[in-house]
């Protein structure tokens, strides 16, 4: 092959879900694309390649981000959470994926990660949402199966459960509150 | 699979004759040739490296030429294979002077088997194109003093082109073989990104091939040995 | 006993895969593989005059590019016509790649290999397509003039001509008392799933076998059709559905170019390739549907009641026809509804124009038919200046006359028979959960207010669960785990949390212990596909009566250990035990083990089923009518499908403005036979009511007129966000189990999306005061449409 055809490939090292990891990219290379198949981490989904969907949203420093609209290269050392990252070190499932499965805030499943971010983002910001709020808290993401419904009911849910967990006995060590969500982005430590 | 195409060079046909008869011109100028062996009266050995794609891979091929006797027109028959695949090839090449210089047209039949006679007839005819492309042009400038012999002449070697070959493969006789071989050709840095590219592919093989059996018509002549020994 | 599970709003076992990220979707497989980039036409009608690839050859990391000109054998004939009909004269479908024309933006012309996507696009950008355009027919206006024809040998684009009928409409409704025409449209749209196409493949060299994944609604169908294009027996190929990012129909069209190409490819290169579609591609190189124009005839008398019915349409084909007539016989037929028409004649021309394919998204053809017959009933209405839901209700056939035997015959070929329902029972919930009764009151305060409200009300009749058969295989481990297979998909439909309910209370055993595989023709190789609302009622009844099987066989082993009779035993919790006597009792698990008589004990448990153990010396181990091991395989085959139904209400809200129309609430009554999750069918309710809002107010498919699809993205292509839902679909069941199927199961999949045309339209018509015939309506046109009418009023006044 030659190597003055190939892609000049740029290092970055990011922590993604409390890991550090390193990934040599060509400087086109999305972070939706690096996440998947640089780092194999597949739960984050591509919808519409171009940020309506919101399919691939991760948390960039707990904000949530969309990936197909970042370049990996501009990630270096930055905090990113997927949603692999969202359940606890034990397999416990976060208060937003416990809501969904509650309410069956899914059905297909493929854009539900990019859902689960955000909302893990937007209780932190808001632990207790009015149901008007919680419909804008997911007011820019698509989902072609659910019709919402469940959603803004498993936001809800969410909610409660944070709630429920941070006033949970210590020593609960399944449990994570959701200031823990907002306030640490890793979700791993 | 098909394909035909020409050339247009720029010298009269009788030194275009002479040049695609001079394996040490083919070696210089064949995409990807590394090595060419004369194996007896008509026939010859050697070695093609391609480097596209699927095609990626050194083969190693056999050419003899039929239809000798007609003038400025033959007919090569090539096989070769490699890691990527097999080829066979009719090809014929005939040349025309056109006043102001040498036409060179070819058509060639290939059979074409393993992975490389899976990556698609386009791609497989535009890699050959291009190859022919490239391999005329070198031709083309050799003929035309734009690329120095000696150049081509210091990578052959010499301790593969024993004494007495030209005897040998002049008469047809070859009491050992004649081998002309490119050593530096296989180097990318040593080589313009374009031809680095283009050395290869597939037919790579059939249009290195053609070059081949043009060079083995060729060495027959005693002059082109003694170039050979000469680059030595 | 166990606690039942059918009818339990049970949480889905697919849900935490899901929601940790570990679903495995076809782009998250893989890893491997190199992938492709397709070259597309940019028009919609050209002839194909040279393919230049020399510049891609530049790209680093090519591996092959594929033309026409190196598909060989019957991968060089088009692809298949998947469902010939008698009236399908001029039946036309696409090569794999474009021979020597084109006929839609989109369609594939060359498939590029490359190291990875990116250098499959690079290479693909530089591939130079020559072209000599021609005129392009878009929109059915232009089919039907047929100034211009899509196919040379195709004339008057008409793909096919079709008429059925029963009675004599035309003179039933020359001689009816009250006669009304209407002229209606419906524009394309498309079932757009989150994820879109994909394919990989996998080529053994050294077995000679091929292995695929690929995201579809039908794995056997891609199979066999594989397995035909590229020369294989089907024993050697093997077709994998992981999980489906959503399908709505249009994962059920097959084989698509890409999954005979794809596996071509694997098979010449030697490595496993795929193919990822992207958000264009998906809307240009897929399918849509629902483009279609009505003509309506219809005479009744002075109680709004049917005397003659006369339904003509036109239908969008696309560019070919490879799914047949499924679309436009479905409406030709479900237009009747819950309705007795009289004498009835419907007659439609399937046309072909320069566009993407039509096959079946949810719906298939309903929508457009229940516009059709629920305009027609509020027009009958508005003409006897009766009320809508009384119109409908003289019009209603009976539940006393279930089964109802419309004469005609259904898109599978089957007499249209109805089998259950009670309509007016329905109508009865509807009534009582939107306040029917109390509306006119209401919307006269809002008027007086200055509010324009509207309520609209529809009402279709569904016909799911069509043949030909699904099949089930249940096997019962000797760890006392159960397995179930069935070949047909899942889509996000919950199946295995639904066929596992179904499992455990035929077996009684735990959900947990339970897994359910779908789509993988390695564990069921003999299905058809999830389509047409036919899982839960086709798969589900076939796993049920498998289930009974290998029960049967439990109880006949278990019987013999416990030496007691098969009918004193029963099952709970995985355990076998004689009634009444709980301390006697045997695992599922142990069960498997004698049933399995060995030679080798491996582990403590198997020593129980070897020679030294069991039998009797004068019995042969394995009897002449018995096999080893727990396992029962089934298949459901009915006669007919099953006809499902419900009626939607809407209330809506338009601005005296700006035209904006509000959603105030949205009423469901739906009558899918016996629930098995009825949490899992509400979501599938929510979900067809979304894509229904999505149809009547926001999607389309902007064509301009040389055949561009302008809204190739969901940037443009309006797909309803939260924000277009209601914040509640309020929803009420009725159950009238089908008699067709061992659970009276009747499909539910496609429900929520069918009405919503009508339903729309005739709320928007009841706020607005004037009628709308085309569907969907953003709010510029509503506002045009107000300006028309004011002016013709205005006119009218002066007149």
């Amino acid at each position: 092959m030659n190597e003055d055809r190939s892609e000049a490939r740029h290092e970055i090292a990011l922590t993604v879900n409390g890991v550090e990891r390193r990934a040599e990219v060509p400087a086109r290379r999305l972070l939706s694309d690096c996440l998947r198949h640089d780092l194999g981490l597949t739960g984050t989904h591509v919808g519409c390649e171009h940020g309506v969907c919101g399919a691939c949203t991760v948390l960039v420093g707990g904000v949530p981000m969309r990936s197909c609209l970042l370049l990996a290269v501009s990630m270096d050392g930055e905090q990113i959470t997927t949603v692999e990252g969202l359940t606890g070190p034990d397999g416990k499932l976060s208060p937003v994926q416990q809501g969904f499965a509650e309410c069956h805030g899914l059905q297909c499943g493929f854009c539900t990660p990019g859902f689960l971010t955000t909302i893990t983002a937007g209780l932190a910001d808001n632990p207790d949402p009015t149901p008007e709020q919680a419909r804008e808290l997911i007011g820019g993401n698509l989902c072609r199966c659910t019709g919402y419904q469940n959603i803004v009911a498993a936001v809800l849910r969410a909610a409660e459960i944070g709630r429920e967990r941070a006033t949970a006995p210590a020593g609960d060590s399944g449990s994570r509150t959701s200031s823990e969500h907002g306030s640490d982005r890793s979700l791993r430590s | 699979m098909k394909l035909a195409g020409e050339a247009i060079l720029h010298a009269p046909l009788d030194r275009v004759w002479t040049a695609l008869r001079d394996p040490a011109v083919l070696v210089a100028t064949i995409p990807g040739c590394e090595r060419l062996v004369a194996t007896g009266p008509d026939s010859y050995d050697m070695t093609v490296t391609a480097g596209v794609a699927s095609i990626k891979g050194s083969y190693a091929g056999t050419v003899s030429l039929t239809d000798l006797p007609e003038p400025h027109t033959f007919l090569m028959k090539a096989s070769g294979a490699g890691g990527p695949g097999t080829v066979d090839a009719d090809v014929r090449v005939s040349l025309t002077d056109t006043g102001e210089g040498t036409r060179l047209t070819y058509d060639a039949d290939a059979a074409i088997g393993g992975v490389i006679g899976g990556v698609g007839q386009r791609m497989l005819i535009g890699v050959a194109k291009k190859m022919a492309g490239e391999f005329f042009s070198g031709v083309d400038d050799v003929l035309t003093g734009n690329r120095p012999l000696a150049a081509a002449g210091e990578q052959a070697d010499s301790s593969a082109a024993p004494a007495g070959q030209d005897t040998a493969v002049a008469a047809g006789q070859h009491p050992g073989p004649a081998v002309f071989t490119a050593a530096g050709r296989g180097k990318p840095p040593a080589r313009p990104a374009t031809e680095s590219f283009l050395a290869g592919a597939v037919f790579g093989a059939a249009t290195a091939l053609l070059g081949v059996l043009v060079g083995a018509r060729t060495a027959r002549a005693s002059h082109n040995t003694r170039t050979a020994r000469r680059m030595g | 006993m166990t606690t039942r599970m059918m009818g339990e709003p049970i949480r889905r076992v697919e849900d935490r895969r899901l929601l940790t990220g570990n679903g495995r979707y076809l782009d998250d497989l893989g890893a491997d593989a190199v992938e492709v980039a397709l070259v597309r036409s940019p028009h919609a009608h050209a002839k194909i005059l040279d393919i230049d690839v020399t510049a891609a050859l530049e790209v680093d990391g090519l591996l092959a590019i594929y033309t026409y000109d190196d598909l060989t054998g019957p991968l060089a004939d088009p692809l298949p016509l998947l469902i010939p009909h008698p009236a399908l004269t001029h039946g036309r479908t696409q090569y794999p790649l474009a021979r020597d024309e084109v006929n839609y933006v989109g369609e594939a012309v060359a498939m590029v290999v490359a190291e990875n996507r990116y250098l499959a696009e690079d290479a693909a950008e530089r591939i130079l397509v020559s072209y000599q355009v021609l005129p392009p027919v878009v929109g059915l206006d232009a089919a039907r003039a047929a100034e211009r024809l899509v196919h040379p040998d195709v004339p008057g684009n008409v793909a096919a001509h079709f008429v059925q009928e029963s009675g004599d409409a035309a003179a039933a409704i020359a001689a009816a008392p009250h006669r009304l025409a209407l002229d209606l449209e419906i524009q394309r749209s498309a079932s757009t799933p989150l994820e879109g196409r994909g394919v990989l493949a996998r080529w053994d060299t050294d077995a000679q076998r091929l292995r695929m994944w690929t995201s579809t609604q039908t794995s056997t169908g891609v199979r066999a059709a594989v397995a035909v294009k590229l020369g294989l027996d089907l024993g050697s190929v093997e077709v994998i559905t992981p999980d489906v990012g959503g399908g709505f129909g249009v994962k059920i069209m097959h084989p698509w170019p890409e999954e005979v190409l794809v596996p071509m490819a694997a098979r010449a290169l030697g490595r496993p390739v795929k193919f990822t579609e992207d958000r264009r591609e998906h809307f240009i190189s897929s399918a849509h549907e629902r483009g279609q124009q009505q003509h309506i005839e219809v005479g009744f008398d002075d109680q709004g009641r049917l005397l003659g019915l006369s339904l003509q349409f036109w239908h969008d084909n696309g560019a070919y026809i490879p799914y047949g007539l499924i679309v436009p016989i479905v409406t030709s037929t479900q237009v009747l509804g819950p309705y007795k028409p009289g004498a009835f004649r419907v007659e439609f021309e399937s046309l072909y124009t320069n566009t993407v394919i039509v096959t079946p998204y949810r719906g298939a053809g309903r929508p457009q038919a229940v516009f059709a017959m629920e305009r027609t009933m509020d027009a009958i209405a508005c003409d006897l200046g009766l009320d809508r839901a009384e119109v409908r209700e003289r019009n209603f056939i009976q539940p006393e006359e279930m089964p109802y035997d419309h004469g005609l015959v259904f898109q599978d070929g089957r007499p249209l028979i109805y089998d259950s329902g009670d309509f007016p029972a329905s109508l009865a919930k509807l009534k009582k959960l939107v306040g029917w009764d109390e509306w006119a009151g209401y919307q006269a305060r809002a008027r007086a207010e200055g509010r324009k409200v509207g309520m609209g009300l529809a009402c279709y009749v569904e016909g799911t669960g069509v043949g030909p058969y699904e099949g089930g295989h249940v096997q019962v481990e000797t760890t006392g785990k159960v397995k179930v297979a069935t070949g047909l998909t899942s889509q996000g439909q919950g199946h295995q949390t639904a066929f596992a309910q179904i499992v455990a209370d035929e077996l009684g055993v735990p959900m947990s212990d339970i897994e359910v595989v779908t789509g993988d023709t390695r564990r069921f190789p003999y299905a058809v596909g999830t389509f047409a609302s036919r899982a839960a009622v086709m798969s589900g009844s076939a796993i049920a009566l498998a289930a009974r099987a290998a029960r049967a066989k439990i109880l006949k082993v278990a019987a013999e250990a416990l030496e007691a009779e098969p009918g004193d035993l029963e099952i709970v919790e995985g355990q076998v035990r004689v009634k009444g006597s709980p301390g006697t009792e045997i695992s599922l698990g142990t069960v498997a083990v004698l049933s399995n008589p060995l030679r080798y004990a491996f582990d403590e448990a198997s020593k129980a089923a070897t020679q030294f153990a069991v039998g009797h010396p004068d019995q042969a181990p394995v009897g002449e009518d018995d096999e080893p091991g727990i396992e029962g395989r089934d298949y459901y085959s009915p006669l007919q499908s099953t006809f499902a139904n419900g009626m939607h209400a809407v209330i809506v809200e338009t601005d005296p403005e700006t035209a904006e129309i509000k959603i105030l609430r949205y009423c469901v009554v739906h009558d899918c036979g016996t629930l098995i999750n009825p949490m899992i069918v509400r979501g599938q309710v929510h979900g067809g009511v979304a894509q229904g809002v999505g149809g009547a107010l926001y999607e389309r498919m902007a064509y301009d007129e040389s055949g561009q699809l302008q809204n190739a993205s969901f940037m443009d292509f309006l797909m309803p966000y939260v924000s277009e839902m209601p914040a509640e679909i309020e929803i009420d069941h009725l159950e009238t189990p089908s008699p067709l199927n061992p659970l009276g199961i009747k499909g539910a999949g496609e429900a929520g999306v069918i009405p919503s045309a009508a339903v729309f339209a005739a709320a928007i018509s009841d706020a607005e005061g004037f009628e709308l015939t085309s569907m969907p309506i953003s709010p510029s046109e509503l506002f045009e449409l107000r300006s028309a009418h004011a002016a013709g009023r205005q006119e009218g006044d002066e007149s």
